[in-house]
């Protein structure tokens, strides 16, 4: 039993069910606020410029980039592990929530899902391009056999991640629209407009949200979400196994693959925070997304800060303890000490340091500081995904080939067309679906609330 | 609502004649076996003991940080625990009677041959090995005691205020016993091979402490409903123990394969040398049963949502687990100690003794405070039933 006096209440300023409806519905039929068409248009161009990097690669060959014999990969395996990496948060986000039954999660679970969607179709994207020819991409994937014996390598961590990815990419996808079916419905309800009510109306498959429907609904819900669950972590150890698998110091240790799926959590709910502040303040969600909600994603986050320190702290004492020379020379030489000290330390900084102030309330009330610190959270990820991939190639085993590294402007610009590629599905999804799961904050109204209505039928 | 457990006659009975036999069986390890292998039983029962109690407390500690209602009611049995930690200590600090035996790297003779013994000098030594064995004992009483005092004076006088200091009491503790864990079990297992070391090591070591932990909290919590002493033990709840170690089964068997998997797979000697007398030895059949056990059975089992919720089958998956516990130390300690692997009394008849002893230590706390705690502010939501 939900007690408002203990817990307090979830959703703010008396909402009945009908407001709750009225509130996230407002901005899909309000004419498109100038924002959106100066930020689609910013998002626009940084896709052109993507696309520009895009078409000299394909065309030309990944030579243009600046990896070398040492370094093979670069920035484009950075960025994809970091894309994929903030991909994790909506599915993390709405099933461990789900499953811990964590009320607040209702605010907030749609938006976060559809982070999910584009952060992963931005990740695609970088192995697809990675491969130098990439008319053959189809190669990768295990279809009927008609090229004679299999080409796929099946001891190859490169081959399970398009099969983690794809399969993970697919469940998020159902998992999201699914969620938005019965939402759907609301819209072709009560949506004035003929051509939206034909589209919202095929988009929800006929739902007329009789009982039958609900029940399995929620079934099916708990039941992907309960599916989903191991793929949100078999995706980012699948990642980590790209570079632990080898014999790589910094790369080959065991402790890899959880402390990716951390790293790749915390960095979603990073850029879960940065979304929901902007989105609550364009849409005035207030009410939804109170500051109970964002201080409980400082928590989280904190939390999970604690967990990246002791994983850095353990990476450094087994690399001591192991008296392996590569090992300490990785480690003490090439990371803390060295060419790369600064993304080193900023890593350490945004990642283990900056976090911690979220132990102070004054803190957590400051939405400005906390916006800000959201933003540290990504790019001390980003960093930490640069330390991993550049640094261990850096400097191998022959000090004879020991190379630098450093992107040339299509790679930047590949990088930079992805972001676009990401805010601009973002913006199509506040432009034109609702925005805060309609359903799912109607079903926990009624024991969170002190609405008087609500209460007196108890 | 302050009922508390009486503890009959014939269960402490049963306990002092389990300690006992464990008494005896320690003895007759001494006297007809090797002394090394007595130790490492006696590490080993040791540690399970302890990573049950410190695993339990953890999951205590989860519930306050994450603000969890449905668990209020079971809060005690972890916390009857902690005394618990008291015993280990004093067992513990026995063991350094047996170091010699047990620690290659404690021998001056053998690290003075051995450059690598020789650059974990600093860190693998004697006084500095005592030194964190005893402040982590101390931050693990004193901690866990403190968050138990706390709760037993929220009993008395109500309120939130009580609530948020045991969260962040909590807090203090997740930290300190994720740190000071996962260098106790380097010191105690891990530098048993002091040329070996993974980094997940530890983290396995902690996640199966949580696990079986929780599977030690729902075994005492439906031992007690059955004698009629916990009535808010519902199907719900039952399945949500289930869930627990459900999820903890498959998040076990993902610590095992990633130090499994990336060994094998990167294939370098120094790594792999861990494997051999476990997988290609006379261990290998146990090397199988740890995973079957402490994976394959409760993921499959506890799978169907029918089991999941039926309290005598829940009781009967603890008990697997329990043995499973067993083989996974088994496994971390004894192909380290030697080549040879046998099972006899010995161990089996220690095994009883420690249990009966955290039996009647764990038993005899529950019988001394309330069951209930009573002014829990989440406790309706324990005491009535939610359905999810």
């Amino acid at each position: 039993m939900y007690n408002t006096r203990v817990r307090g209440i979830l959703i703010k300023g008396n909402k009945t069910y009908s407001d709750v409806s009225r509130d996230v519905l407002r901005p899909l039929d309000a004419p498109t606020p100038i924002w959106w068409w100066v930020t689609a248009g910013l998002a626009i161009i940084a896709m052109a410029w993507g696309s520009w990097a895009f078409y000299n690669t394909i065309s030309t060959g990944i030579g243009i980039w600046g990896l070398n014999n040492n370094v093979g990969w670069g920035f484009e395996i950075i960025n994809f592990v970091w894309w994929i990496g903030i991909g994790h948060a909506g599915t993390a986000f709405s099933i461990f929530l789900l499953i811990l039954r964590q009320k607040w999660r209702t605010s907030i679970n749609r938006a976060a899902e559809a982070m999910t969607i584009f952060a992963v179709m931005a990740a695609g994207l970088f192995p697809l391009l990675h491969m130098g020819r990439i008319w053959d991409g189809f190669f990768i994937f295990p279809y009927w056999n008609t090229r004679g014996p299999l080409w796929d390598n099946f001891n190859s961590p490169l081959f399970w991640d398009v099969v983690a990815i794809s399969t993970y990419f697919m469940a998020s996808a159902l998992f999201w629209y699914m969620g938005m079916i019965p939402d759907f419905a609301t819209i072709r309800e009560s949506t004035t407009s003929k051509i939206k009510k034909k589209i919202y109306g095929a988009m929800s498959f006929g739902w007329i949200g009789n009982a039958k429907s609900w029940l399995r609904f929620e079934t099916a819900a708990l039941l992907l979400g309960g599916m989903a669950a191991p793929l949100v972590v078999s995706v980012h150890s699948i990642v980590s196994m790209d570079f632990s698998v080898s014999v790589v110091p910094g790369w080959h240790t065991t402790i890899f693959p959880p402390y990716f799926v951390i790293g790749a959590i915390f960095s979603g709910f990073g850029m879960v925070l940065t979304l929901m502040i902007i989105l609550r303040k364009l849409y005035s969600f207030k009410d939804y997304v109170t500051d109970g909600h964002l201080d409980a994603i400082t928590r989280i986050l904190t939390f999970i800060s604690l967990i990246m320190a002791t994983a850095y702290m353990t990476e450094l004492f087994t690399a001591w303890y192991s008296g392996s020379e590569y090992e300490l020379f990785t480690f003490m030489k090439n990371r803390v000490t060295g060419d790369y000290t600064f993304a080193y330390w900023t890593m350490i900084t945004c990642n283990a340091i900056i976090p911690q102030l979220f132990w102070f309330k004054a803190i957590r009330k400051n939405i400005a500081i906390v916006f800000i610190m959201s933003i540290f959270i990504n790019i001390g990820m980003w960093f930490e995904r640069y330390i991993i991939v550049v640094t261990s190639l850096s400097k191998d085993f022959l000090p004879a080939t020991w190379a630098g590294y450093s992107p040339t402007i299509i790679e930047v610009a590949a990088f930079v067309g992805t972001i676009g590629l990401f805010v601009f599905g973002v913006l199509a999804f506040f432009r034109w679906l609702p925005t805060i799961a309609i359903s799912e904050v109607k079903g926990v109204l009624k024991e969170t609330t002190t609405l008087k209505s609500f209460t007196d039928e108890n | 609502m302050d009922k508390k457990v009486q503890l009959s006659g014939k269960f402490k009975l049963i306990m002092l004649v389990m300690i006992v036999l464990g008494v005896i069986s320690v003895i007759a390890g001494f006297v007809t076996e090797n002394g090394t292998r007595t130790w490492a039983n006696l590490l080993l029962n040791n540690y399970y003991f302890l990573s049950i109690a410190m695993g339990a407390l953890f999951w205590m500690a989860i519930q306050a940080v994450t603000q969890s209602g449905w668990s209020v009611a079971y809060l005690r049995i972890p916390q009857a625990m902690s005394n618990y930690l008291i015993v280990s200590f004093v067992l513990f600090a026995l063991m350094f009677l047996g170091v010699h035996d047990l620690y290659h790297w404690t021998h001056a003779d053998a690290v003075a041959q051995d450059p690598l013994l020789q650059h974990k000098a600093p860190y693998l030594n004697l006084p500095f090995f005592a030194l964190r064995f005893v402040v982590f004992f101390g931050l693990w009483i004193f901690l866990t005691y403190r968050i138990k005092s706390l709760s037993l004076r929220e009993d008395k006088v109500g309120g939130v205020a009580y609530f948020s200091k045991i969260e962040f009491a909590s807090k203090v503790f997740i930290f300190v016993f994720a740190f000071s864990f996962s260098l106790f079990s380097i010191d105690w297992l891990m530098s048993l091979d002091p040329h070996w070391y993974s980094t997940i090591y530890v983290v396995k070591k902690f996640i199966s402490a949580f696990f079986h932990g929780v599977a030690a909290i729902a075994a005492i919590a439906i031992i007690l409903r059955k004698l009629g002493y916990l009535p808010m033990l519902t199907k719900e709840h039952i399945a949500n123990f289930s869930r627990y170690i459900f999820a903890l089964s498959i998040i076990w068997a993902y610590m095992w394969l990633s130090q499994y998997l990336l060994i094998w797979y990167a294939n370098i000697p120094e790594e792999t040398i861990y494997y051999v007398p476990r997988e290609m030895g006379e261990y290998k059949t146990m090397f199988y049963t740890e995973l079957l056990v402490n994976w394959a059975f409760p993921f499959l089992f506890l799978m169907w949502n029918r089991v999941a919720k039926n309290e005598n089958l829940v009781l009967f998956a603890v008990l697997v687990l329990i043995v499973g516990q067993w083989v996974e130390l088994y496994m971390s300690i004894m192909p380290s100690i030697e080549l040879k692997h046998a099972i006899s009394l010995i161990e089996v008849g220690t095994f009883i003794g420690f249990a009966g002893l955290f039996g009647l230590v764990t038993g005899y706390s529950l019988s001394k405070m309330p069951l209930i705690p009573k002014n829990h502010p989440y406790l309706l939501e324990s005491t009535t039933e939610e359905h999810f």
